[in-house]
């Protein structure tokens, strides 16, 4: 009996580690690379980073055929097909052959006319009108109905609701809260006009409802599937995880649960019968991708890490398209606290170690982001010169020059600010004479995070800073995100990311009441400008778009927040696919993508 | 026999009752919880704390702790935060996966082995052995990651003898024998790679037993009986020199339902091991301590099955 308690205490303690190491086995490996001096080679070719964006093949098109998709994963897909309950991006990625889109959008994210339903913003009296067209039906051939755009708000705005949709935006709709709370049986502010007409009233609209904000709902749902099952009860039912009922151009015919999902060809979509029989999208393991590219596996690759890159770029049976991604890296500098109490930024910038914006301006022009760039990212990712990505074409300021690559503007800056070595040990110290030690939180992600880190701490160090990693190495995601919404005093400066969406309103993340304005600076310059961004005046889209310049600006100029990197995703297309394009706004027709050979192409070498 | 077995049975409720209480603190003393992920830019920090409070994540551990087990007592694991479904559809569909691997895995493995160390051990010191102990030196020094990737390679993209990756064809019926062939075939190569690896310390038990077991008193007298050699082998030595083996099997048995991670991620097969590890990173505290109480379950399970086997084939061992 002893020989068991004893076996049963081991087990016990290698769980204990397991789950100490599980969540770091990363950083613990190399724990004290921050102190080794790194150098890269520079590549001799400048390689081209902007990347094609749509391929057109010659030859003539099979008839039907099957699409083989591949979706880099190295775990199982969750497989909750609903847009108002799904949680990852991998089944928003499935969900987009079935699609329940009832709006079309330009390529700057603008709903237009074109789609299932159209729009009418009444921004004086805050409502919207939407009209869908005639003859739309469902992939089971009901037509569609009025109650399936309303359904959605209905699911969201549920007390049994378990997701993050509802929130702020969803409450400017008039009556969701009541709702909500129960104390309404359906919401008020949504109403049915006729069999074709649906008006929604909101509290107060904004230039973000004609991107889909503001609350507003851009999918439908089959009312006559799921109206009639329990809202708690719809996640794990079959109308959401085998056979949903969908409004694209393909349907769902089989699902293998996490591995794989077999599309045929909807025959009542409302664009037209679809010209492939069906598409096939498999989960494949990151490890095994690349060559399942050359072997001719797959047509289209989603989730392909650009990390990747040269493994595959010299194939020959594959065209690789690319897009850059609504995303930026920045590096943030703690300058206040956040007051969970009243909801609202401090900012302290007196009392803050980061506090002198010449020393942040400074470590903004140390890092050598530019090579950075080409030797980790093959130019797949670049310098961000501003906290608005490009693709926002209205919005981003191409004329800001950004913290490009400088150490000599660096080391004249901090001299400016009086930060000097005075005990001639290579570092400076602060102002005042005393030892300067800045603690920078970093995030795990792949194997190449150790090396750019610590590339970054070198770059601060060739301009005599000493910046030391918070905890001594790299955070896991979850640690960081707790301990820089924590503001912990062990954090000075942070390196984090963001996904914009197809919203690229700054509210939510640099105004005075955001919990998730990490770096905590708020001034009124700031305020005014993410105020005027999304007011009423900012329907005239040159007065946004001015108010966006002023936002970038401005923070550019305090440098509390740094844009590091613009990045783009990549899509390996094989030759087999005559048609394929990836960008914004006019991404092809899926019901239009054709094929030139019965099977995909392999690579010849 | 019978009432040592029950005994232990019994005293198995209190060491899982301990491992859970554990289980359950150290889940909680990870930084993070399910809905540290969801922060971007359009979520609002409002509703995650609003998702925590309803999901009970507030309270204090001893609070949770108290529910859990009420339902778990009632056989409901909870909700996978991130699949959202109930945590024992989850396990059970992967366990049967990993099961039908591990299960193959574990007769291939026998297969290659058995034979190897008898062969290795009846002609020790020969050409034969040598050749198997160098097979068994250099599959115990390859790391699993490379093995698979390099037979995924070869036998799977550049031959096509076999699927690369899932654990079924989409194309086939569930129920149907194709289904179930397709189902075999996808674990063939990985259960393949698995066995391969793992040969080498029975291979090693089996040959010392056997070499060891040449020199015995009962070998020699029935040599000098006159009992033909091959006889001696299969009716003495090796019956005796499985007992080592045999002690083992209990935990093998139930090792069948804790997967391999590295086997899993390369060949894209949805089982335990990666459903353990992809808890853990996305804190679904629902499926950690229902895996972890699962796995300590079959841990002592293991350990009976062991001694129960070992006082079947070894006479001199008697359970009391």
């Amino acid at each position: 009996m002893k020989k068991k308690s004893l076996s049963l205490l081991v087990l016990m303690l290698t769980l204990l580690l397991l789950l100490a190491a599980c969540a770091s086995d990363k950083e613990t490996a190399k724990e004290n690379q921050e102190t080794t001096p790194v150098t890269f080679e520079k590549k001799s070719s400048e390689a081209e980073a902007i990347l094609d964006l749509s391929v057109t093949n010659d030859g003539k098109p099979i008839k039907g055929g099957v699409l083989k998709v591949a979706m880099v994963k190295d775990e199982p897909f969750q497989g909750i097909f609903s847009w108002e309950l799904y949680e990852d991006g991998y089944d928003s990625d499935l969900m987009s052959w079935t699609s329940n889109s009832i709006f079309e959008v330009d390529q700057n994210f603008m709903i237009t006319d074109e789609g299932i339903a159209s729009m009418k913003v009444d921004h004086e009296n805050n409502k919207v009108t939407i009209k869908i067209r005639d003859g739309v039906r469902w992939s089971d051939g009901k037509p569609l109905k009025i109650e399936d755009l309303i359904l959605p708000y209905e699911i969201i705005g549920h007390p049994d609701y378990r997701g993050v949709r509802f929130n702020t935006e969803f409450k400017n709709i008039i009556g969701a809260e009541e709702y909500n709370a129960g104390k309404a049986d359906t919401i008020s502010g949504i109403k049915k006009i006729d069999e074709r007409t649906l008006e929604i009233h909101f509290k107060q609209l904004s230039p973000a409802i004609s991107y889909g904000g503001d609350g507003l709902w851009t999918y439908a749902a089959p009312s006559h599937q799921i109206g009639k099952i329990p809202v708690d009860e719809l996640i794990q039912s079959d109308a959401v995880r085998k056979n949903p009922v969908t409004l694209g151009p393909f349907k769902v015919d089989k699902i293998v649960p996490g591995e794989s999902v077999q599309y045929v060809k909807n025959n009542y979509y409302w664009k037209g019968k679809p010209k492939l029989d069906g598409v096939l999208v498999k989960v494949v393991p990151s490890s095994s991708i690349s060559v399942a590219i050359a072997s001719g596996e797959y047509d289209i690759v989603q989730s392909f890490n650009a990390t990747k890159m040269p493994e595959i770029e010299n194939l020959d049976n594959i065209t690789i398209l690319g897009r850059q991604e609504l995303f930026y890296s920045y590096l943030g500098f703690k300058v206040g606290k956040y007051d969970y109490a009243n909801n609202t930024v401090v900012t302290k910038l007196e009392d803050s170690k980061m506090g002198n914006e010449k020393l942040r301006q400074a470590m903004g022009y140390a890092l050598d982001i530019e090579q950075v760039s080409e030797v980790f990212f093959n130019n797949l990712r670049v310098r961000a010169n501003s906290l608005i990505p490009p693709v926002f074409t209205e919005f981003h300021d191409d004329q800001l020059k950004g913290y490009t690559y400088d150490p000599e503007k660096a080391k004249a800056l901090l001299d400016e600010a009086g930060y000097k070595d005075v005990n001639g040990d290579g570092l400076r110290e602060d102002p005042k004479g005393k030892k300067l030690e800045i603690k920078l939180a970093s995030m795990t992600s792949d194997e190449t995070a150790e090396e750019i880190t610590a590339y970054y701490l070198q770059n601060w160090k060739d301009v005599g800073l000493n910046v030391t990693l918070t905890t001594g190495r790299l955070i896991e995601f979850n640690s960081f995100y707790d301990k820089v919404k924590a503001d912990d005093p062990e954090i000075d400066i942070f390196m984090g990311a963001w996904s914009t969406g197809t919203n690229p309103s700054p509210s939510g993340l640099y105004g005075k009441a955001d919990e998730f304005n990490f770096s905590r600076y708020t001034s009124e310059e700031l305020e005014t400008a993410i105020k005027n961004i999304d007011s009423p005046a900012a329907f005239d889209t040159k007065y946004r778009a001015e108010q966006f310049r002023a936002f970038q600006e401005h923070l550019e100029e305090v440098a509390t927040t740094i844009p590091m990197q613009f990045r783009y995703e990549i899509f390996p297309v094989n030759k087999r696919v005559k048609n394929y394009n990836v960008n914004y706004g006019e991404g092809t027709e899926l019901h239009e993508i054709e094929l030139v050979a019965e099977e995909p192409i392999a690579a010849s070498k | 026999m019978w009432k040592t077995i029950l005994r232990r049975l019994i005293i198995m409720i209190p060491q899982l009752f301990v491992l859970s209480i554990l289980i359950f603190i150290m889940a909680k003393f990870m930084p993070g919880d399910p809905f540290t992920g969801m922060i971007t830019p359009e979520t609002d920090p409002t509703r995650i704390e609003e998702l925590r409070e309803k999901a009970g994540l507030n309270d204090p551990w001893f609070v949770q702790y108290g529910r859990w087990v009420g339902n778990a007592l009632q056989g409901d694991f909870g909700k996978s935060y991130t699949f959202q479904r109930d945590v024992s559809d989850i396990i059970g569909e992967r366990a049967i996966n990993t099961f039908y691997l591990s299960f193959l895995s574990v007769f291939l493995l026998y297969l290659i082995a058995i034979p190897l160390g008898i062969l290795a051990g009846r002609y020790h010191s020969s050409r034969l052995d040598k050749t198997i102990i160098l097979y068994s030196f250099i599959t115990y020094a390859i790391p699993t990651f490379v093995l698979a990737l390099v037979f995924l390679y070869f036998l799977g993209y550049q031959l096509h003898w076999f699927p690369t990756s899932g654990s079924v064809d989409i194309k086939y019926e569930e129920g149907t024998w194709g289904f179930f062939w397709s189902k075999l075939y996808h674990i063939l190569l990985p259960a393949i790679t698995y066995a391969i690896l793992g040969t080498t310390g029975i291979i090693q038990y089996l040959r010392s037993e056997i070499i060891d077991a040449k020199a015995m008193d009962y070998v020699r007298t029935a040599r000098s009986k006159g009992i033909p050699m091959r006889k001696i082998y299969t009716k003495h030595i090796f019956r005796n020199s499985l007992l080592p083996i045999a002690a083992f099997l209990g935990f093998t048995i139930t090792g069948l339902l804790s997967g391999s991670i590295f086997i899993e991620t390369i060949f894209g097969y949805p089982g335990m091991g990666q459903l353990f590890i992809s808890s853990i990173a996305s804190r679904d505290y629902s499926v950690i301590t229902a895996l972890v109480l699962l796995f300590g379950f079959l841990t002592l399970l293991g350990s009976l099955l062991s001694d129960i086997i070992m006082s079947i084939v070894d006479p001199r061992i008697r359970i009391e």
